[in-house]
């Protein structure tokens, strides 16, 4: 078979490893090395070829090979392909080397492979994640014999208030964010008014979405599970899904099917950057921005419903296509309402970057330089504001996002500002977006005639939702994924925070932890911890240390 | 703009004017016409079939075998999240979608709706099975002899391997 010259390179790269097998389907390279080579491949993807790291999973193939299998899922955006590199683990004693001194990025995945299915990784501290301190020990949620309505009789530890000891004053941030109204905690080291150190404990939301998906639905019914992994980004991961279902299954979608997708899901980033854009505004304490910002923003909501039948959570996605047309008469409105927000929302942001106090607090302030944000591999406004030129729907084109053309605002200062600017400038290239969309929508059906899913072949995709990419991995199974692995934007970006708020200004903290528009339910995706207080943090295991 | 640029926020706010809305005091429909709401039920067109049931994603619908020769098709709207995936499937139409969504109760049993069916008995054997509208859906949407379709698909079973059975010439037990 003829390959182009970036998958023989590719090929030679696996080929001089040794013992290693490579098959290349679509925009996916599959490679499957042996474990102690898995950190001599991980160097060369990440350091020589520039990839970025997606994410890893960690899956219980007892039941199909009878082994513990590690994917870790890298991209090369510049010449778009999902590279997934797998090693099987030994059923008995299922260790595998740890590549985060290498991958940095690695970390947090690799800690939840950990807790959920009980892999160890060689070679770094390992600690709880994602599983509250109560969970009992030697219980793995993601292990195929545990059954997903599992509830473990826990007793409560005292929710005695007491932290790590530690030098410096501390100022707590949290559980509740005071902007955001989401539940994450912020450990802020301060010297007079300056940050030193900064600690995150989080996964306090986990819900075990995944492990739902994969016993108690079947495939049509995850869409709807998916999106609800966030309230804000939802339909991203909704189509991320399907996408990865119709990738594993080789299901031709209607023309149509993609651009009514690629639609609502700019009209979702105009809505999401909108509401980023107003908390940003209230959390520097210019509230009149704020609510002219969400009275624009209403009518997204307005359009969003029009289309889909619904302000939030739309439920117009299936694997196969979508449930709802958009006709004429929607076309015709849809543009005149948007062309009614262009306008508005221009004159908006003029005034408010007139705002001196507004600018000067968003400058210099929060800066991720660009080395540290490629470590990290982040995603989203948040990579984008730090010089790196990445956006999933340019570099591995979904949907209908190869039909129309549209710029990708990078800026290179990294401070709290450019994040602010790339969103700005990203709602008007979305409103230009569905203009475009909706200009060409090709007709047709919208649902593919026939919808099978053959057993145990795996899809990789990827979506770029207002907050950066989402990465949802599928292995199929009888009637419902065998495996279904999601990683939100904001679990790459939050351990960049370390970097943002570090010999800052405390009083700039609270915007900066927003710039990185995090969200914290879809980052924890998974089981619920009963109080909402603190527990005693045990070192290493309750207190969650970030990179660095 | 000029320094004092950000004082145009005074004509924005102007030309925009009051945009909130005397909600509740003042009847209005807040939502378009294309919004999904809470379902309803045709009790005269229900088969109790549980197509609406396999495929709801939160469960807000199931099927209780009461055991009293009653089946109940139960919808909990505390449940619904208003996908109308139920609808796409139901094959007589018995459900219909609404714009109603003001559902704050303080009695949650407001939150329910029940369709009771009567279930078929079997011929053979006596015992319950589906429901007699559903055998009569199917005996008048697809050929099929009353004889079958009177039978408990376990009887249906057993019939059918007691004949090949006796075609090969064994003893079936
Ligand atoms: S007939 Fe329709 S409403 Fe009744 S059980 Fe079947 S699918 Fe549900
Ligand atoms: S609308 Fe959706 S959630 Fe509600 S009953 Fe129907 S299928 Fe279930």
């Amino acid at each position: 078979m003829d390959i182009s010259p970036i998958l023989k390179n590719y090929k030679k790269i696996v080929e001089s490893i040794g013992k290693s097998s490579f098959t290349h389907v679509g925009d996916t390279i599959y490679i499957i090395v042996e474990p102690n080579k898995l950190r001599e491949l991980a160097e060369i993807l990440y350091w020589k070829m520039n990839c970025y790291h997606r994410t890893c999973v960690g899956v219980d193939e007892r039941p199909l090979n009878g082994h513990f299998a590690l994917y870790h899922i890298f991209g090369d955006d510049t010449n778009g392909l999902h590279i997934v590199v797998k090693v099987y683990i030994d059923p008995e004693d299922p260790v595998v080397p740890s590549i985060t001194d290498i991958v940095p990025a690695a970390d947090w995945c690799e800690l939840e492979a950990y807790d959920l299915l009980g892999i160890k990784f060689s070679g770094r501290k390992l600690y709880r994640l994602v599983l509250p301190p109560t969970w009992p020990h030697g219980v793995y949620p993601l292990r195929k014999e545990t059954p997903y309505n599992y509830r473990p009789s826990v007793k409560i530890i005292s929710g005695e208030e007491i932290g790590e000891s530690h030098d410096k004053a501390v100022v707590p941030v949290g559980p509740y964010h005071p902007a955001l109204h989401e539940p994450e905690y912020f450990e802020l080291y301060v010297e007079g008014e300056r940050v030193v150190d900064v600690k995150y404990r989080g996964f306090h939301v986990h819900r075990g979405i995944e492990k739902l998906g994969e016993s108690r639905t079947t495939y049509q019914q995850v869409n709807f599970l998916a999106e609800r992994i966030c309230g804000i980004c939802g339909f991203e991961h909704s189509v991320c899904y399907a996408l990865a279902v119709e990738k594993a299954a080789k299901i031709d979608v209607p023309e149509r099917a993609q651009y009514i997708r690629s639609i609502v899901l700019e009209i979702e980033r105009i809505h999401s950057h909108l509401l980023w854009i107003g908390v940003a505004a209230h959390v520097l304490g210019y509230d009149t921005g704020f609510m002219h910002i969400w009275r624009i923003r209403e009518l997204v909501m307005y359009i969003a419903e029009k289309l889909t039948g619904s302000r939030k959570t739309y439920g117009i996605n299936l694997i196969g296509g979508v449930r709802k047309d958009i006709n004429e008469e929607k076309k015709k409105e849809v543009i005149e309402k948007l062309e009614i927000v262009e306008k508005d929302l221009k004159k908006l942001i003029d005034t408010m970057v007139s705002v001196p106090e507004l600018k000067k607090r968003l400058t210099g302030t929060g800066i991720l330089p660009k080395s540290e944000a490629r470590k990290l591999s982040v995603v989203g406004p948040t990579a984008r504001g730090s010089g790196l030129d990445r956006d999933i729907r340019r570099d591995l084109p979904y949907a209908a996002y190869s039909e129309i053309s549209f710029k990708v605002p990078v800026y290179s200062e990294g401070d709290n500002l450019a994040r602010f600017l790339v969103r700005v400038e990203e709602v008007f290239e979305s409103i230009s977006i569905v203009k475009q969309l909706l200009d060409q929508l090709p007709r047709g059906d919208i649902m593919a005639e026939s919808i099978e899913i053959p057993e145990r072949k795996m899809g990789v995709a990827a979506v770029e939702a207002p907050r950066g990419e989402d990465v949802h991995f599928i292995i199929t199974g009888r009637g419902k994924p065998y495996r279904w692995k999601v990683r939100a934007p904001t679990y790459n970006n939050i351990p960049a925070l370390k970097v943002m708020l570090r010999d800052q200004a405390l009083a700039d903290a609270p915007l900066t932890i927003a710039s990185i528009d995090p969200c914290f339910s879809c980052t924890d995706r998974i089981v619920v911890i009963k109080d909402g207080r603190r527990y005693k943090l045990i070192p290493n295991k309750g207190g969650v240390v970030l990179y660095g | 703009m000029g320094k004092l640029g950000f004082i145009k926020i005074l004509v924005i706010a102007g030309e925009a004017g009051r945009v909130t809305r005397r909600y509740p005091f003042k009847p209005e429909t807040l939502v378009s016409e294309d919004f999904r709401g809470r379902i309803e039920f045709d009790e005269t067109k229900c088969i109790g079939c549980g197509a609406c049931v396999n495929a709801c994603p939160p469960n807000a619908l199931e099927l209780v075998d009461k055991g009293d020769g009653t089946l109940l098709l139960k919808y909990f709207i505390g449940r619904c999240i208003f996908c109308w995936r139920c609808i796409d499937v139901c094959p007589t139409g018995a459900i219909t979608g609404t714009r109603d969504f003001e559902l704050a109760t303080n009695d949650v049993s407001d939150l329910y709706e029940v369709v009771v069916h009567e279930r078929a008995e079997c011929s053979e054997c006596g015992g319950k099975y589906s429901t007699i509208r559903q055998k009569e859906y199917v005996v008048e949407a697809v050929p099929i002899t009353e004889s079958y379709i009177d039978k408990c698909p376990d009887c249906r079973k057993n019939k059918l391997l007691r004949a090949l059975e006796r075609r090969r010439g064994g003893v079936y037990e």
